[in-house]
Parts: structure tokens; sequence; C-alpha cells
């Protein structure tokens, strides 16, 4: 019996060597030399063609069976539910009163006690939907990608989706999946090698040079690890020297996209476990912004550094995410004013993505980072555009937080996301008490203000 | 497989339907809701309703809250006091109060649906409940609506509550005596007072149609 398996045994093993083989040249050929170099051959835009034309095929074969079934799919709401009234506080206010016809429309002034209509009937609209908390789930789609997370109708399905399905779930988890993951080991690994050594060099351009390839490059990798396929808008305004670079922030994949694309000083907390390595080792090579945990609540502290990182021009431009936490990419949040405090050019940069393929919203309350990044790395593919914004300045007599705003819009217009004034800190924390008694205010100016009138008249 | 649900439980629904109003398509949009703001649990909380920045800048907020919790707006006869948590069910009762009222009524049917309103409305008034609104309760709720820093002070706050006292007291009780004394705003005073106005209009929340694909009839 052991003679038996011998020759099987060397059989299998040669076997493997030379799939082994074979694959890691495939990969050398056709991922990381093309990564080295910056050039592209086109597999994954086609990879991207071939998919959307079979996520078309199996929305139809959905709706399809739900007619024949003569059932309703669910189409979950994308907007609003309620038809709000677009009317002011003080508009509605005078038209309840108004209705109660046979009053003195001078005596309007005095409280009157359908006043509460109006608070009661908002505070239930807010109940019932509101624009805040509905922007931090997942975005819902409309047409099916074969990826069982955002499918609603599964009662709808034929024997030829299932095979499908079934066949797509193959794809990703046994072949998809394990190359990405040795992707990202790869990409992870070479950063932080490459890095130590270009840090050993003394100071100069050859350094400054160095770094900057090496750089590049893994993130090049990494983002082949993601399959990500990024279109670069109007590149000529990409960040410079000496500048900030500013983008509305979905997920942490943000930084490896617009990291291949050009050098940028990073900006953040420095931590620990493997993210410590990594960002410990790229310091070395050229200055990133790294805090310690006590500094971040500094703001004096962190501002100092900032400036004076972006007042040397020999330094690569600061990238920082304003909103200060994951938005679900339909809306833009309020972005905080300490970035927009600093003397320096901002070059604003919008990144959407594509929902079709892949939900790249991180939930934090709802995944960890180990199980978001799976996820990532078991989806079709990740597709988004960048566009580079032309630069913008503080002008006179703008503060830092109407300046954030202009910035904010000018992103959000371009993404084509909805612009919001709400503070992303929302998903955490809660409302500030200036917001509240807002309301509170502008009711009592409308009764004070009238009594002025009468008591004038 | 692990399916998500798609269309909700139909049988459960029918009978909410009927003592609500609500059309399925709107109970499920609602119980989506529900699922939201009680993180996927099957009750709500009042700290649930404080997710909701829109809600944390309304002037009565807590009465709007209570509202939900209240018994009296469970449409049980008799019911007070308040609970705790609420399931699905209160909440799609306490939400029906607001649903805008369909076409093909009758008047007798559209003066319940006022009455049911109103009702509300008084009992958001009304928090202990006695069967009247006191001085005091309709105070509190006027310093509610009004800043207590600002432009108005707590006097004036005060002194904007007694006037409008006064004046329901007037038109309700017509002359009264220097030592009588006005007991508080009773359910058929606050009708009487809120009579011109149309509740029916002022108070409700219109749903937009849903798209949904055609289907072959």
């Amino acid at each position: 019996m052991g003679l038996f398996f011998n020759p099987f045994n060397n059989l299998i093993c040669i076997l493997l060597g030379i799939s082994l083989t074979v694959w890691f040249t495939m990969l050398l050929v056709f991922i990381i030399v093309p990564a080295i170099f910056g050039v592209s051959f086109g597999i994954r835009r086609l990879y991207m063609k071939t998919l959307l034309k079979v996520f078309k095929w199996a929305t139809l074969r959905l709706e399809r069976g739900a007619k024949e079934k003569n059932h309703l799919l669910y189409k979950p709401y994308s907007n609003a539910i309620i038809a709000r009234e677009p009317t002011s506080l003080e508009e509605e206010i005078k038209e309840i009163r108004r209705s109660g016809s046979n009053r003195d429309l001078n005596s309007a002034s005095e409280f009157e006690m359908s006043d509460i209509f109006y608070f009661a009937r908002r505070g239930v609209e807010s109940i019932m939907d509101d624009e805040v908390t509905k922007r931090f789930s997942a975005e819902e789609l409309q047409s099916w990608n074969l990826l069982t997370r955002s499918n609603y109708n599964f009662h709808y399905i034929s024997l030829r989706l299932t095979v499908l399905w079934g066949l797509g779930l193959l794809i990703r988890y046994g072949f998809l999946l394990p190359l990405r993951v040795t992707l990202a080991f790869t990409g992870v690994g070479l950063l932080v090698f490459l890095t130590s050594i270009v840090g050993l060099l003394p100071n100069g351009r050859v350094k400054n040079y160095l770094s900057e390839k090496v750089h590049l490059m893994c993130y090049r990798i990494c983002v082949r690890a993601l399959t990500a396929i990024i279109t670069y808008h109007d590149s000529e305004n990409k960040p410079k020297n000496g500048g900030i670079c500013v983008a509305n922030h979905t997920s942490p994949i943000d930084v490896i996209i617009l990291a291949s694309d050009g050098c940028y000083a990073m900006v953040g907390q420095i931590h620990r476990g493997l993210m410590g390595v990594i960002q410990r080792s790229m310091v070395k090579a050229c200055p990133h912004i790294w805090f310690e945990r006590s500094e971040v609540k500094d703001r004096h502290l962190v501002a100092k550094r900032l400036s004076d990182h972006a007042e040397d021009k020999s330094k690569l431009p600061i990238l920082i995410f304003p909103e200060g936490t994951c938005i679900n990419n339909t809306s833009v949040m309020m972005f905080k004013k300490g970035s927009f405090e600093i003397e320096a050019k901002v070059y604003p940069v919008a990144i959407k993505y594509d929902p079709r393929f892949g939900d790249a919203f991180w939930n934090s309350s709802k995944y960890g980072m180990v199980s978001y990044l799976l996820r990532m790395m078991s989806s079709w593919a990740i597709v988004c555009s960048v566009w580079y914004l032309p630069p913008m300045f503080r002008e006179e007599g703008e503060d830092a937080v109407q300046f954030a705003n202009r910035v904010k819009a000018a992103i959000a217009r371009q993404g084509g996301l909805v612009d919001l004034l709400w503070d992303g800190g929302l998903k955490r924390g809660k409302v500030k008490d200036t917001f509240k008694e807002e309301q509170q205010k502008l009711y009592s100016k409308i009764l004070v203000g009238a009594q002025e009138d009468r008591s004038r008249s | 497989m692990g399916a998500l649900n798609s269309l909700p439980d139909e049988p459960q629904y029918v009978g909410l339907a009927e003592k609500t109003g609500f059309s399925f398509e709107q109970i499920g949009i609602l119980h989506k809701r529900f699922k939201q703001l009680s993180n996927n649990g099957e009750t709500l909380r009042r700290e649930d309703f404080n997710t909701i920045p829109d809600l944390l800048c309304n002037p009565i907020r807590s009465e709007i809250i209570e509202a939900f919790f209240d018994r009296r707006n469970f449409r049980q006869t008799d019911a007070v006091g308040t609970v705790h948590e609420i399931g699905f069910g209160e909440f799609l009762l306490v939400m029906s109060h607001f649903r805008p009222p369909s076409i093909r009524l009758d008047d007798e049917q559209k003066e319940v649906i006022r009455m049911e309103k109103l009702r509300f409305l008084f009992n958001m008034h009304d928090t202990d409940n006695d069967g009247t609104i006191t001085l005091e309760e309709y105070r509190h709720v006027v310093e509610e609506l009004l800043s207590r820093s600002g432009a108005l002070g707590k006097e004036t706050a005060k002194g904007i509550a007694d006037a409008a006292m006064l004046e329901v007291a007037s038109i309700s009780m017509g002359h009264m005596e220097p030592d009588e004394f006005y007991e508080g705003i009773t359910f058929e005073h606050f009708n009487k007072l809120l009579k011109e106005f149309e509740v029916e209009s002022r108070m409700n929340i219109r749903f937009m149609n849903m798209d949904t694909t055609t289907l072959c009839k």
C-alpha cells in the first residue's frame, strides 16, 4: 500500500508545485509589474463591463419573476417618504391663525393655542422620516448585484438565477478573495519593508524620489488587491506641495484611492498593532503627521503642527477628511473647521463610489475593521470616481466655518451628493444645545416682534 | 441563504391596517422606520427618540415623546398612565392620529377624526390626566415654546401664559365673579376654542406616492 501511494504523492507534489509557480508568475506579470510602473492592461475595466451586463440580466429576471407571480417587488424608498411643507415657521403660524377666520388679524401677535399644531406636526414628521439618520445606513440599491447582502426580493429567484448566484459565490470566495488577500499582504509587506530601507538613506532629493516611487507602487498593489476601478477627473488640479487636500469620507479605503495617484502626507492618530507598525515605517521615508492619542485633544498643537507642515514647501500636501467620520456616500456632512483655519491653499477632492458593485460605506457601529475589509474583498469590485477640484482660498472677511461650508458645497455639487448642514458626529453624539434653542428663539421673535409693532401703532 | 425579509407578514398587518387606517405599504415603511429607531429591537423606549436630531430641535419634544408612551392615545377606552416601552402596534396607533383623512368620508366620520386629533392635543397639555388643563400645565407648555434666554424673559413668558389663560376663561365661562375660581380648560372648552381651526388639514402628514412596478392585472 505504501508503494502504491508514493508515485501518486510525487505526482501531486509536482502538480502543486507547477500550479503554484504558474499562479505566482501570472500574479507578478499581470498585477505586480504593472503596479510598479503605473500602467494598466485594462483587464479590470473589461471585468467591470461584463459584470454590468450580468447584473442587468439578473435584475430583469427578478422583475419578470415577480410579475409572473403577480406580487409587488419591494422597492425600498430612496429619498423622502413624506411630503414636507417648504414653508417657514412664521408663514405657517400665520396661516394657522388665519384659518381661525373670525379672529382679528392684528391680534395675531398674541400667543394662540393653535400654534402648537405646527410644532406637534413637525415633531411627528421628524419621527417618521428625517434627513440625518437616513445617511448613516447604507444606501439601498435599485438593481441586484448578485450579493446576498443587498437583496430584498429573495422570493422571486428562478433556478437560473440561483445557479448564477452560486457561481458568483464560488468565484468571489474561492478565487477572488484568496487572490486579493495575497495581494494585500504583499502590498502592505512591501510598504513596510521598502519604506524602512528608504528611511536609512540621508535626507535629500534621492530619498524623496525613492520614497515617492515606493509609496505609489505599494498603494497601487493595494488598489489591485481590492479590485478598485478608479476614474480620475481633472488631474490638472492635483494637490501640490504646501497645500491641504480635503475630501469627503466614506471608508478607510479613501486613503488608498487618493494615495495611489499622488503622494500625500497623512494626518492621524498613532495606533497600536499592525497599523502602528505601518505608520511608523511610513514616517521614516517621508514626513507624515501622526499624533499621540493625548495630543489629539489639544487643538492648538494640532493646528500648529499642520501649519508648520504646510508652510514648508518641500513637504507633501496634507490629506484631511474634515467630516470626521464615515458617511454613506449619498451626502456630505458638516466639515469641521479645524483644517480650514490654517493659512494654506485648499484643494477639494470629491469621491463618489458606484453602489452597483459593492457598498463601500463603513458602518463602524455595525462592522469592525477586519470584517469590513473582508466584505470589501469579497465584493465584485469597487468602482469609484475621483474629481480634483480647483484650489480654493479663504477670502477676506470669511471665517473658517463659512469657508468650510463653501468647500463642502463645491464637493457636494461635483460628486452629485446632497449638501447637508448636519454634523457627522451625530452618528455617535447628540445635537448641540445651541441648535435646540434656535426654534425657541425664532418663535419668541415672532411674538415679540409683532408685539413691538402693536405698541408702536 | 439567510434571506433578508422582503414583503412583511400580511396577516399581522391586516389587523393593524383596520385599526389604524394606514395602507399595507405605509405600514411596511413605518415598520422599517420603527426598526431603525429601535435598533432592530421589538420595542421602543424614550431614549430611542433622542437619536433624531430634527426632533431634538423641536421646543415641545418632551411632550411629543410622552404622547407616544401615553396610554390615553392607544385607543383603549379608559386606559390611563404611561408605559416605559411601546411595540410597533402602539407606535402605529399614535402615528395614526396624523394620518391624512381619506376623501370618501362623510361628515360624521370627519367629526370623529377631528375629535381624535383634538383629544391627542388635549392629552399633550393635560399631563396629570385630571380632565382639565390647569393654569400650571398651560403655562408649562407656553414656556417650552418660548425661549428661556434671548428675546423673552421668564416673566414675560409667564405673562403671556396668564393672559392667554384669562382669554380662554372669558371665552368659555363668559363673565366671572371676582371670587370665582377658574378650574381649568376642560375638553369641551378646548373643543369650543379650536372650533374654527381646520385641525384635519393642519394636523396630518402626507405620504408621497411610492413607486411600484406595474402589476399585470
